[in-house]
């Protein structure tokens, strides 16, 4: 029963929103229609409403291709870990230290600094039991948070917005990028993806007066509204028969459903996207670019819970320390930026930023002085209120304590997820990860 | 078995859904032109390509580079900085290269007489999924897709021994570099695993013991051709599959093909990326055994795949998410309209999430419903009014996210540009053109072979009946609203 519901009144809002604003279009009209529709949405539901204006922030940073996690985080003292890459090893003296052990690569003076001030958090050890060395399969598990013989049809964000946020603005996961993350894959709401707000929009060509819509542009969000029939009759038997949106015309109705998304978003963001300025100065990368973005979003007030960033380059089978030093080079000096810019507005506080990438890389380096698929890896968590420091325990380098010549798992990376689920997002773990791990406190 | 299509069955909407998968659709004289043919010759109209003479040349640079001797010699005398100059030049010439060979493809896929040659290269292009930002030879890339035109519908084990000796696909995987004392594993993971079998379906040591195999299959720069190096071999004995013996890389590759799971497992995804869905166990046994049957030749799979009346299943007619280039190539092929510029269909996939010769990973593109976001969606919206009335600015929206300078100057570019619109006069009649009754039924036919819903065929005609006038403004809004519904997104 409760699909029906939400279904029924996910599709309200939306009747609402689109529907409401095209017969009548002004700029305010939508935003007040939009509004009390949330409004309505709220008060209609017994769970947590997950979006809103003041609420936490999670960000999410994949680290694509398998970050090499010991020359990351180096265990520049230890006698194994030079034993084993003569040639990529980073000697103690070159890292930036954090304690007597272990140091931070070279290139990551902005992890140090976020560091030094209490900001950045660092899970040692992070993995899962039977580890998969396959990049899609490994992504899978992470995006899904299965285990690793088990197939979830998806993913744990999506299975947080069912679970918090069935009926509300599709804004509350943002992807930017033109790909959605598997993890925001869901039975009801996807979330939207942009890179770009000057072109997220229907570009209807010709002219028509500021605050009116063209007659083009009036046909077209009539064109991509739902059937009429089908929003009046969906909370009823056809539903209880068949399932929501799992039919056999899936396709369409998936596809009505993202143009609907993107007409709800798209005035807001591009709105927020041109009033909205940068308060520090970011690598010019594609990372770069979009932590800028994120920044604006949040400036802007998005009610959005869950924003979703990749950067991509971590397969380093070849030449490793090049790529790495450039890749984390940018990764940290990225993430200075975007603290110094959310600081600066304020947001700080409401803001949390995880990394993760599909696994880390064999203890042993390559004869191509790379690194091939291994397994344990740090996570890093960023924020004002995060537990900073080290958490967990390196794993041991010894060769008899590695498994298949990887480092142990040390932290389960779905204890990671639960504590921010629990601690950050303040949302029951359990329904969203499918059973109970102990939460990892990480703020 | 499957089932054969039933004569009574073949129609209009049959004919069009042949020409959209098996081709890149078209317009509706292409699919009465097929329809009069009948099921079992317009079948072999298309499967039966060779009898159809291709005379495309190859884009002019599609050989070994005359000059690379010299300039990798050069290249050793110079000083660093030199050199770098070099490369960044280098770099710069092939990504130009690249930008050609796009547009090369595209305009065979949109006007070449062999549309199921072009759609089965597609395929493995997706398949052996190599990208030229790691390969950076256009020339190789080229001819990696020569490879896959050539055998497009051929053997499979032909196909993939010569694959794995294709000189983009050993710089890609790093099999160029594997030798008997570091085997490099990449290659051998990813044959079982993308290629041929499936997760599940081999060991880790079959992955080992394969990489042992296939030492000595290396690349030699200077000549940009396959060298067998018999130093870097490793003649030992290896135990794959079970079965022990002194194999090589053929010996691998054809033990491969000759597990079960190989036959079920390609056959699945051809079966997946023509009817647009994964079949069932039932299906896949009878197409695995259908290809078997054929002598792991791909041709008669595909004849019997298209002439089954499991194809032509209503919950498999537009029911597929087009592609970015099923998308765009089949929008200029119904607009009847020549292809954009190669600088603009190259900003137009990209922003639809697809770069020909740069696919996102070793997996390729994952396709169906992830091609659809909001924000490609949008772009697909967008990108409509750039065919139908040349409007440039959504191509401008791409932008390179690792050379973000790089947009402006693909702005600067684009903005010297000039591009048509469709021509109406081509593609309706008089009274089309003047009655809005008789033209909201020839779009239908035209962009989707299908009607629109009622509630949208009601706005279209209240849009058209709104207007001043039914002049050509009015009909090129009308044709790009209805490519900027969801169900112009499916074929």
């Amino acid at each position: 029963m409760k699909d029906d519901i939400t279904l029924h009144t996910r599709r309200e809002f939306l009747r609402r929103t689109v529907l409401g604003g095209a017969l009548s279009w002004t700029v305010p009209t939508f935003l007040a229609n939009t509004f009390a529709a949330m409004q309505a949405e709220a008060a209609d539901r017994a769970t947590q409403v997950a979006t809103g204006r003041d609420s936490t922030i999670l960000v999410i940073l994949q680290m694509a291709g398998g970050n090499d996690g010991l020359n990351t985080v180096v265990p520049a003292t230890n006698d194994h870990y030079h034993r084993a890459r003569p040639k990529i090893g980073l000697a103690e003296s070159k890292v930036l230290k954090l304690d007597n052990d272990l140091g931070l690569h070279p290139s990551l003076t902005g992890f140090k600094e976020l560091y030094d001030a209490g900001r950045l958090a660092i899970v040692q050890g992070v993995g899962y039991p039977n580890p998969n060395r396959s990049h899609f399969r490994s992504t899978e598990i992470w995006q899904t948070a299965s285990d690793s013989a088990r197939f979830e049809r998806y993913g744990w964000l999506g299975r947080y917005f069912d679970n918090t946020c069935s009926g509300c603005d599709p804004t509350i996961g943002v992807s930017i990028g033109r790909q959605m993350p598997q993890a925001f894959a869901a039975m009801h709401l996807t979330g939207v993806s942009l890179d770009n707000p000057q072109n997220y929009r229907f570009m209807a060509g010709g002219r028509s007066r500021p605050g009116e819509m063209s007659s083009t542009e009036e046909s077209f969000r009539k064109l991509n509204q739902p059937e009429a029939e089908s929003v009046e009759n969906s909370g009823g038997t056809i539903n209880a028969l068949h399932g929501p949106v799992r039919h056999a015309g899936s396709v369409l109705d998936f596809l009505e459903r993202t143009a609907l998304d993107a007409q709800v978003s798209s005035d807001t963001i591009r709105g927020i996207a041109s009033r909205v300025s940068n308060l520090a100065t970011y690598p010019g990368s594609q990372l770069g670019n979009s932590l800028k973005l994120v920044a604006k979003l949040i400036g802007g007030g998005l009610p959005t819970r869950i924003f979703y960033v990749s950067q991509g380059g971590y397969d380093t089978h070849t030449n490793q320390v090049n790529a790495q030093d450039r890749l984390l080079k940018d990764l940290g000096d990225s993430m200075k930026a975007f603290v110094e810019d959310l600081k600066g507005q304020g947001n700080l506080p409401r803001v949390l930023v995880m990394t993760f990438s599909e696994f880390g890389r064999r203890m042993t380096e390559n004869a191509n002085g790379g690194t091939d698929h291994g397994a344990a890896a740090p996570m890093f968590v960023v924020g004002d209120k995060v537990k900073a420091g080290l958490l967990g325990r390196y794993p041991s380098l010894a060769p008899a304590d590695l498994f298949q010549g990887d480092l142990k798992y040390q932290v389960d990376f779905r204890s990671v997820y639960a504590g921010v689920l629990e601690g950050w997002l303040k949302t029951r773990s359990e329904p969203v990860l499918g059973k109970q791990f102990t939460p990892l406190r990480v703020v | 078995m499957l089932k054969p299509l039933l004569s009574e069955n073949w129609n209009f909407t049959a004919a069009a859904h042949l020409l959209n998968r098996a081709g890149f659709g078209g317009p509706p004289t292409e699919i009465n032109r097929l329809l009069a043919l009948g099921p079992a010759r317009a079948v072999s109209h298309l499967v039966d390509f060779e009898s159809i003479a291709e005379t495309t040349p190859a884009p002019a640079w599609a050989q070994p580079d005359p000059e690379l001797a010299e300039r990798l010699r050069a290249a050793r005398h110079a000083s660093p900085e030199e050199r770098q100059k070099m490369q960044r030049a280098q770099q710069q010439n092939e990504r130009e290269r690249i930008v050609e060979l796009r547009a090369w493809w595209l305009q065979l896929m949109a006007t070449g007489p062999r549309p199921l040659q072009e759609k089965m290269t597609l395929f493995w292009h997706g398949h052996f999924a190599t990208s030229a930002e790691k390969v950076r030879d256009a020339y190789l890339m080229w001819r990696q897709n020569a490879l896959f035109r050539r055998l497009a519908t051929g053997n499979w084990s032909q196909m993939l021994i010569e694959v794995a000796k294709d000189p983009a696909m050993l710089v890609w995987l790093d099999q160029a570099q594997s030798r008997k004392e570091h085997p490099n594993e990449n290659f051998a993971r990813e044959v079982m695993e993308l290629f041929t079998l499936g997760e599940g379906h081999y060991t880790e040591r079959d992955i080992t013991e394969g990489a042992r195999a296939l030492t000595g299959w290396s690349y030699d720069r200077q000549t940009q051709d396959f060298v067998a190096r018999p130093m870097w071999h490793d003649r030992g004995s290896k135990t794959i599959f079970g079965e022990t013996g002194y194999f090589n890389g053929e010996d691998f590759l054809e033990m491969v093909v000759a597990q079960p799971q190989s036959a079920r497992f390609i056959s699945a995804k051809l079966w997946n990326y023509f009817a647009g869905e994964w079949p069932s166990e039932e299906l896949t046994t009878a197409l695995a055994a259908t290809f078997r049957g054929g002598g792991d030749n791909f041709k008669p799979l595909l004849r019997t795949m298209f002439l089954s009346e499991e194809f032509y299943s209503p919950t498999i007619i537009r029911n597929q998410v087009k592609s970015p280039v099923q998308w765009l190539v089949g929008s200029v092929r119904v607009l009847e309209r020549p292809l954009p510029p190669p600088l603009v269909c190259v900003g137009l996939t990209r922003n639809l999430g697809q770069d020909l010769f740069a696919p996102p990973n070793v997996k390729g593109w994952d396709g169906g419903l992830s091609w659809i976001t909001t924000n490609t969606l949008l772009a697909r919206y967008n990108e409509a009014a750039t065919l139908v009335q040349g409007e440039l600015a959504p191509a401008v929206a791409s932008m390179n996210p690792k050379r973000p300078n790089a947009s402006r100057q693909f702005a600067r570019r684009l903005d010297q540009m000039h591009m048509r619109g469709v021509d109406v006069d081509k593609l309706f009649t008089e009274k089309e053109r003047t009655d809005a009754e008789a033209l909201v039924p020839a779009l239908e036919r035209r962009l989707l072979q299908a009607k629109l819903t009622p509630g949208q065929d009601k706005v279209l005609r209240e849009y058209l009946d709104g207007q001043p006038r039914l002049d050509e403004g009015a009909i090129l809004n009308a044709i790009r609203l209805v490519m900027s519904t969801p169900e112009y997104q499916v074929t």
